[in-house]
């Protein structure tokens, strides 16, 4: 029997490690852990609760915006505080925005490795690659000079005897499957990629003032001045500049990332048979559609057991079967035991033993859904939206399935979403989705603003004694919550429970694991001192680790290490 | 000639905020002229490429691993910053420069001009405060940083 230890995974903000035992070749033992403390909520005690989003957004890099809206709707609902429909349109532009840049992201530069080997791009064949590319999609940039040209700067990397960003892939690996003319492609598409993911950021920027930290946003709506014919504001010229670097980002969605997934996913079928774990999944409604954000354009919801026809709604963040359902359970995690406790009663007191595999191993708390372990990300957005029957989501759903089947020459059903190739098929979904909503709230705002409405703020005001406010977010990694317990206008208690955190999730009191632990249970390991196959699983998440315990590597670290013990 | 000067760092960790500290310290010392981009970045980690594509040079501000005392400032040219393994970087808002340097180089976008100057930090445990000796780096940091800047000028 070996055991693997990969730590840290990800390859950007580290800290997260993963132990795994090897048995004839499959992993039948799992643990997730997070090497790292820091109580960052704990900045918040005390302040004004108006000001909370400035410092939440600095909670992680990747998803400045995320905490800040989470933060502000937290609060507005404390206060029961409607909002301009102005605010929620511009918001939500923001939301997808940042969404699609990150989903893009998250394939091309993130994950592609674990599937793409970069050195057998030198075998392919420029016209062969892009006939192949043609096939896929009408997309104009697939021309056979674009590929000779990918393939001519492959070439030169190669020949400097470096693999400059490509240096951490496992190249060569025998796990990799691609023909040398799909590796080519996603090259291609890599570099092409890094230009269209900026567009969407542009628009960020344009909405939010800055990036990476936006200053549009306000307890009560936003500050974004509108007036149609005045240069300084929210103005005609601004809303087409926004919507022609949508178009783009929309043609790339739907032309490049959906096909390439769609194109990965059916040359490793196996791998649709891999990673299931969690099969519970949680979402919540995101892109609010009135002041009082009652009526949302994405559904969310909780499936037991992978089970569609279980599929229970989420109506939004007053629902009261959301607001009792979660807690955090720390009896495998680095804090003093109690039992599990709801958000708003959270408490952070450090108990440090060491790395245990039978009692405390992480600094992950794990939350649970009325009890229950929880699969959290595009996956369970994508699934809520077709056990809902949501149009969109059916039809991209359908529409990709369609094409793997096509590719992989084996019927492709939703039943097999429920794996490591799946959670990438669901978020090509999802950003397909999304990419059809950036048109439609751009049009919902620039109709409204046309209407001649320009209200984008509401007052808030804080009464005496204490109330209590949650805030949720369907963000790239799944459902993010912000609970804050706020008295007399100052911050008593706040506690921000993260995407990662719910898949990264060590076992619960119960013993049950969370959704890496459980998904890694019966991957294939090929190779234990190269044990790409856990990467791709764990990959497949979208894991953000920094994110999810606010945790910090005082040595700098960032080398993936692999043990094998 | 566009030049970008970039603070990067959590400002909620400790002395890992010394690079927007030294960024809020130009803006509010030094009067920069308008092709000079100034920005406290945070923690940006993939997005980085995005800020340093369409600029000439790029000085960056950060928190660096050496063993020389806090409120050390070292200086990495360009070079240094592509050859040098990880481990110049303290922080979780990997992928590091270096990184973002090599991913731009590939593309054949990457900045020419690159600089790094790195402040030694104390302590990177929770809280908005800068400990006393990086504290009083951030004028040093800041004069570094703006000879950077006179001396590309001059050039």
């Amino acid at each position: 029997m070996t055991r693997v230890t990969v730590d840290p995974i990800t390859r950007i903000e580290g800290h997260l490690r993963i132990d795994v035992e090897v048995d004839q070749g499959k992993i039948n033992k799992a643990w997730a852990s997070s090497t790292m403390f820091r109580g960052i909520e704990r900045i918040l005690l005390g302040r004004d609760p108006r000001e909370a989003w400035l410092f939440t957004q600095r909670f992680c890099g990747v998803c400045t915006t995320v905490h800040a809206l989470a933060s502000v709707r937290a609060v507005e609902d404390a206060l029961n505080l409607p909002i301009p429909i102005n605010a929620q349109y511009i918001r939500n532009l923001i939301l997808i925005a940042h969404a699609l840049h990150d989903h893009i992201v998250h394939f091309y530069h993130l994950s592609a490795l674990d599937w793409v080997d970069v050195t057998q791009v030198l075998k392919a064949d420029p016209a062969k690659a892009s006939s192949i590319a043609e096939s896929l999609s009408d997309w104009p940039n697939n021309s056979t000079k674009e590929m000779a040209a990918v393939k001519t700067k492959v070439k030169g990397l190669v020949d400097s005897g470096q693999l400059g960003p490509f240096a951490h892939g496992y190249w060569g690996h025998p796990a990799m499957k691609l023909p040398p003319e799909v590796n080519l492609i996603a090259v291609a598409h890599y570099l092409q990629a890094l230009e269209y993911q900026r567009y969407a950021n542009q628009v960020v920027g344009m909405l939010g003032g800055k990036t990476p930290h936006i200053q549009n946003v306000a307890v009560g709506g936003v500050q974004n001045a509108i007036n149609i014919d005045s240069v300084a504001t929210l103005n005609v010229d601004r809303l087409y500049q926004m919507k022609s670097l949508l178009d783009k980002v929309v043609s790339f969605v739907q032309n490049v990332y959906v096909p390439d997934v769609c194109a990965v996913a059916g040359f490793y079928p196996d791998w649709f048979s891999y990673g299931s774990g969690v099969t519970n999944y949680l979402s919540v409604p995101d892109l609010p559609l009135d002041e009082g954000s009652t009526k949302y354009d994405l559904p969310g919801g909780f499936i037991p057991n992978g089970d569609l026809s279980k599929f229970h709604p989420i109506t939004g963040q007053k629902d009261p079967y959301w607001r009792k359902a979660v807690t955090e359970d720390s009896e495998h995690a680095w804090y003093k035991s109690g039992g599990p406790l709801h958000p708003w009663k959270g408490e952070t007191d450090p108990e440090f033993t060491d790395w245990k595999e039978d009692g405390k191993y992480s600094w992950v708390k794990a939350p649970r859904f009325e009890g229950q372990a929880a699969q959290v990300g595009p996956l369970a957005n994508v699934l809520a939206g077709y056990a809902s029957g949501n149009p969109l989501m059916v039809k991209w759903t359908d529409a990709a399935l369609g094409k793997i089947s096509a590719i992989a020459k084996v019927k492709a059903t939703p039943a097999m979403l429920h794996s490591t190739l799946g959670r990438h098929g669901a978020r090509a979904v999802r950003t397909a989705v999304l990419s059809e909503l950036a048109v439609k709230h751009w049009q919902l705002l620039t109709d409204n603003i046309v209407k001649g409405d320009s209200a984008i703020f509401n007052q808030p005001e804080f009464p005496k004694g204490e109330i209590e406010g949650v805030g949720f977010h369907e963000a790239p990694r799944g459902t993010l919550s912000h609970w804050v317990v706020i008295d007399n206008g100052a911050i008593k208690n706040y506690q921000a429970v993260v995407p990662t955190t719910w898949n990264a999730s060590p076992r619960d009191g119960k013993g049950t694991s969370g959704p890496y632990e459980a998904s890694l249970l019966g991957n294939p390991i090929a190779d234990a001192a190269h044990p790409l196959e856990v990467l791709r699983t764990v990959h497949s998440f979208d894991p953000c680790m920094a994110c999810a315990v606010h945790t910090f590597d005082p040595q700098g670290n960032n080398v993936a290490k692999v043990k094998v013990l | 000639m566009k030049t970008a000067i970039y603070g990067i760092g959590n400002i909620l960790m400790g002395d890992d905020g010394i690079g927007p500290a030294v960024v809020a310290y130009l803006e509010s010392n030094f009067p920069l002229n308008s092709d000079v981009t100034l920005e406290d970045l945070g923690t940006p980690s993939l997005d980085l490429p995005n800020y340093m594509t369409g600029y000439d040079r790029v000085i960056f501000i950060d928190a660096i691993a050496a063993d020389d005392p806090p409120g050390t400032i070292r200086l990495y040219s360009r070079d240094e910053i592509v050859a040098t393994p990880p481990g110049i970087r303290v922080s979780p808002h990997e992928p590091t420069i270096n990184d973002a340097l090599i991913v731009l180089d590939f593309a054949g976008s990457a900045p020419k001009d690159v600089v790094l100057v790195g402040i030694v930090p104390q302590t990177l445990e929770g809280g908005m405060t800068l400990s006393p000796a990086v504290a009083g780096a951030v004028p040093r940091a800041a004069a570094a940083v703006m000879r950077e800047v006179g001396k590309r000028y001059a050039a």
